[in-house]
């Protein structure tokens, strides 16, 4: 009896002495509810324990500040908005110096889009890994572009076919010819949100010109006149062809115009797709087609905002954090998780022929991976100089301010800021 | 005679420890939640305090007050919320004083009327927000509808219209809070003695005597505590215009001073210079409330 319990306590110690936990910080909703769902799996291959908190995401920022400092780690492996790296940048451990996983491979730009991966960019080394493929997925109804008398009449019209617009010009043509249809070409976002700097950014870069770049690690106002006129009076003349309410249009608006089937062709965000591809919430269900952004004049654009995962450089438990990342970004886990609800990231998953019959803006987001664009966030004001973008570009786009002092000011005021901050 | 006088003053203060034991779990309670907040707040205010720890924490003494008093925001937001509450609360009291008046009138149903008219005041804030955002869709929105049926038509909507957004802003709160107006007078009405109303009648006052002469003097310290009250509500005004229009249209179009500070906070991470506004909040607040109490209360006079 000595001898069983003698064996028990052994084991009992041994297990407390050399089994990991490792706790995780990340935003709740549909991609890590499927970490949950599935971490037991984790848990069995790898002997590491895995504590999940999961919260709004709103509250990851106050959450993660309070909790990972250069001398403290109360998690060890934290999801980090992309919007944010440049607050927690230094504090997390670089990409290149996290370990080989023991059961899982490391993974790089062969597996991940390197325009994606570069979402957890900062001071020119990734300190992290993507966890989401979050970018501008441009949708299209095919049901419009498969039209037989709107493609007749279309070439008639233009000389060329109806089809997914690929350039930004093309857009315009099929929204002026759906006008009289009662569709509209296009739908905006211009509800005063930080939606109204991604799509100031989207046709700015579209049009050749970035606002900030960054240049020997600082940044440096590189908004290009001319070019910026031109994306502005562009993207007024869009307006024309948006549904009611054009002006002041956010996420729900756009949701329902799309969804009610008013809309042809509009950028949309890849967690949100789902909901038109509801039966129960969209008469377009199973009409839409996915590619990356129409080009203009310089290049496609699609803005990104991932989402990371940092492992704190005070953490206790680095290599066990990054086998759990290894994990999420794993092929074969990736296909079980897709199936829980995580949207991937991995090129072959996005791709993968099983999973697009489920999801089909898979392909959409692998195609629009190549030209993914980032905010000039690499900085911890960002929020302010994404107001001051935001506001110029809505004052100029909804007509209240004439464009050509519009970006006048925008560039003024983003100058000040640099010199108050940089 | 030393030891007596030791004695009887210990007496008094014997008796009042029990009471004092009493009001300890409140007082620590209202210290916690409201106290330490506020000087934690006022301390805040002198320090440069970004919400992520950058190293450039510190104290910068009346910076962030100085800072305030030249951004043209601050001052906007202000002129917009003192807006906000002198449109507002002026009109939720007329209305909500008339309808106390009409209810003090027995008439049938009136129970359940009263009843039924307190129902937007149980609203949450935010979903009265969200429903006024709804009903102001220019594609589907009822009001806007309805305005169109009588030839106002708003093909952007009124919430990308600055001016229009404001007064949507206004009228929502309007709606939501009136009753309370009303629940409170209707109180202080229900309390005058029916003898004196009766008496005015018998000596032949009109309508507008009865009213003017005779209820509103006597309603002074229940209309002061309506105001009063409904002040400090509009000041710290927040979520229903926050999912209504964020502030905007534009950079400023509804930015009330709660959302600014929210922003400034929440959004720029600022907290240092979020709490000298915070704290300016608290005097405007304080103000008021001392204004009304000391005018209206008589609690001075004694």
């Amino acid at each position: 009896m000595r001898k069983v319990l003698l064996v028990l306590l052994i084991v009992l110690f041994s297990t407390l002495m050399f089994s990991q936990t490792i706790k995780v910080l990340a935003w709740d909703d549909a991609h890590t509810q499927a970490w949950k769902a599935l971490v037991e799996e984790f848990e069995k291959e790898t002997g590491i324990e895995v504590e999940l908190e999961l919260i709004p995401s709103t509250s990851m920022l106050q959450k993660t500040s309070l909790n990972v400092t250069e001398n403290k780690a109360n998690y060890d492996l934290v999801a980090i908005d992309e919007g944010n790296v440049a607050k927690f940048g230094d504090l997390l451990v670089p990409y290149k110096d996290w370990p080989e996983g023991d059961v899982y491979p490391k993974v790089g730009t062969q597996d991940i889009p390197a325009a994606i991966f570069a979402s957890a960019e900062w001071k020119g080394e990734n300190v992290g890994i993507p966890i989401n493929g979050n970018m501008y997925v441009w949708m299209t109804r095919e049901d419009i572009v498969n039209n037989p008398e709107y493609k007749e009449e279309f070439r008639k019209q233009f000389g060329y076919e109806l089809q997914v617009p690929k350039t930004l010009d093309q857009l315009m043509n099929m929204a002026i010819f759906l006008e009289p249809k009662g569709i509209f070409g296009f739908a905006p976002f211009t509800f005063n949100s930080e939606g109204a700097t991604c799509e100031a950014v989207m046709f700015f870069e579209s049009f050749g010109t970035s606002v900030m770049t960054m240049k020997d690690g600082q940044y440096e106002v590189t908004l290009d006149k001319e070019k910026a006129l031109q994306a502005i009076m562009f993207y007024k003349d869009l307006l024309e062809y948006s549904p009611q309410g054009a002006m002041n249009m956010g996420h729900g608006a756009r949701i329902a115009a799309f969804s009610d089937g008013l809309v042809f062709s509009m950028f949309q965000w890849p967690g949100i797709v789902p909901s038109h591809e509801d039966e129960n919430e969209s008469l377009v269900a199973g009409k839409i087609e996915y590619t990356a952004p129409p080009a203009g004049p310089d290049q496609r654009a699609a803005v990104r905002g991932c989402w990371i995962l940092g492992v704190p450089k005070a953490s206790d438990n680095k290599a066990a954090a990054a086998e759990f990342s290894y994990w999420l970004n794993n092929h074969d886990a990736g296909m079980k998780l897709a199936d829980e609800g995580m949207t991937p990231v991995r090129t072959d998953l996005l791709q993968n022929e099983e999973l697009m019959e489920e999801s089909p803006w898979y392909a959409g987001m692998a195609e629009a991976g190549k030209y993914a664009v980032s905010r000039p966030n690499r900085t911890t004001h960002y929020p302010e100089y994404s107001e001051i973008i935001k506001n110029n570009w809505l004052a100029a786009v909804t007509g209240k301010v004439a464009p050509e002092k519009a970006v006048d000011t925008m560039v003024s005021e983003l100058n000040k800021l640099l010199e108050k901050y940089e | 005679m030393n030891s007596i006088h030791s004695k009887r003053s210990l007496r008094p203060r014997k008796r009042g420890r029990p009471f004092l034991y009493f009001i300890i779990p409140a007082a620590l309670t209202v210290g916690v939640i409201l106290v330490f907040p506020i000087i934690y707040g006022f301390g805040l205010s002198f320090f440069n305090w970004p919400q992520v720890d950058d190293g450039t924490r510190a104290f910068i003494g009346f910076k962030n007050y100085l800072d305030l008093f030249q951004d043209s925001l601050f001052w906007r937001s202000l002129m917009l919320q003192l807006g906000f509450i002198f449109i507002a609360i002026p009109i939720q009291l007329v209305i909500g004083f008339f309808v106390a008046i009409l209810f003090n009138n027995d008439f049938p149903a009136s129970g359940l009327l009263r009843t039924l008219l307190l129902l937007p005041v149980f609203v949450l804030p935010v979903l009265s927000g969200l429903t006024w955002k709804l009903m102001l869709q220019p594609r589907y929105g009822v009001i806007t509808y309805l305005l169109s049926q009588i030839g106002l038509e708003f093909p952007q909507g009124i919430l990308s219209d600055k001016s229009l957004a404001y007064a949507a802003v206004i009228i929502q709160d309007i709606w939501r809070m009136w009753p309370f107006m009303f629940m409170i007078l209707y109180a202080g009405i229900s309390g005058i003695s029916k003898d004196l109303i009766e008496a005015a009648e018998i000596d032949g006052a009109s309508f507008y005597q009865k009213t003017f002469k005779i209820i509103l003097p006597l309603l002074r310290g229940t209309i002061a505590t309506a105001i009063l009250l409904r002040t400090i509500d509009a000041l710290r005004i927040f979520s229903e215009v926050f999912v209504m229009t964020k502030g905007g249209p534009g950079s400023d179009g509804t930015m009330l001073f709660s959302l600014y500070i929210h922003k400034q906070a929440f959004q720029f991470g600022k907290l240092g210079y979020a709490s000298s506004m915070a704290v300016v909040l608290i005097v405007i607040t304080l103000l008021f409330a001392f204004g009304l109490v000391r005018k209206n209360m008589d609690i001075d006079t004694a």
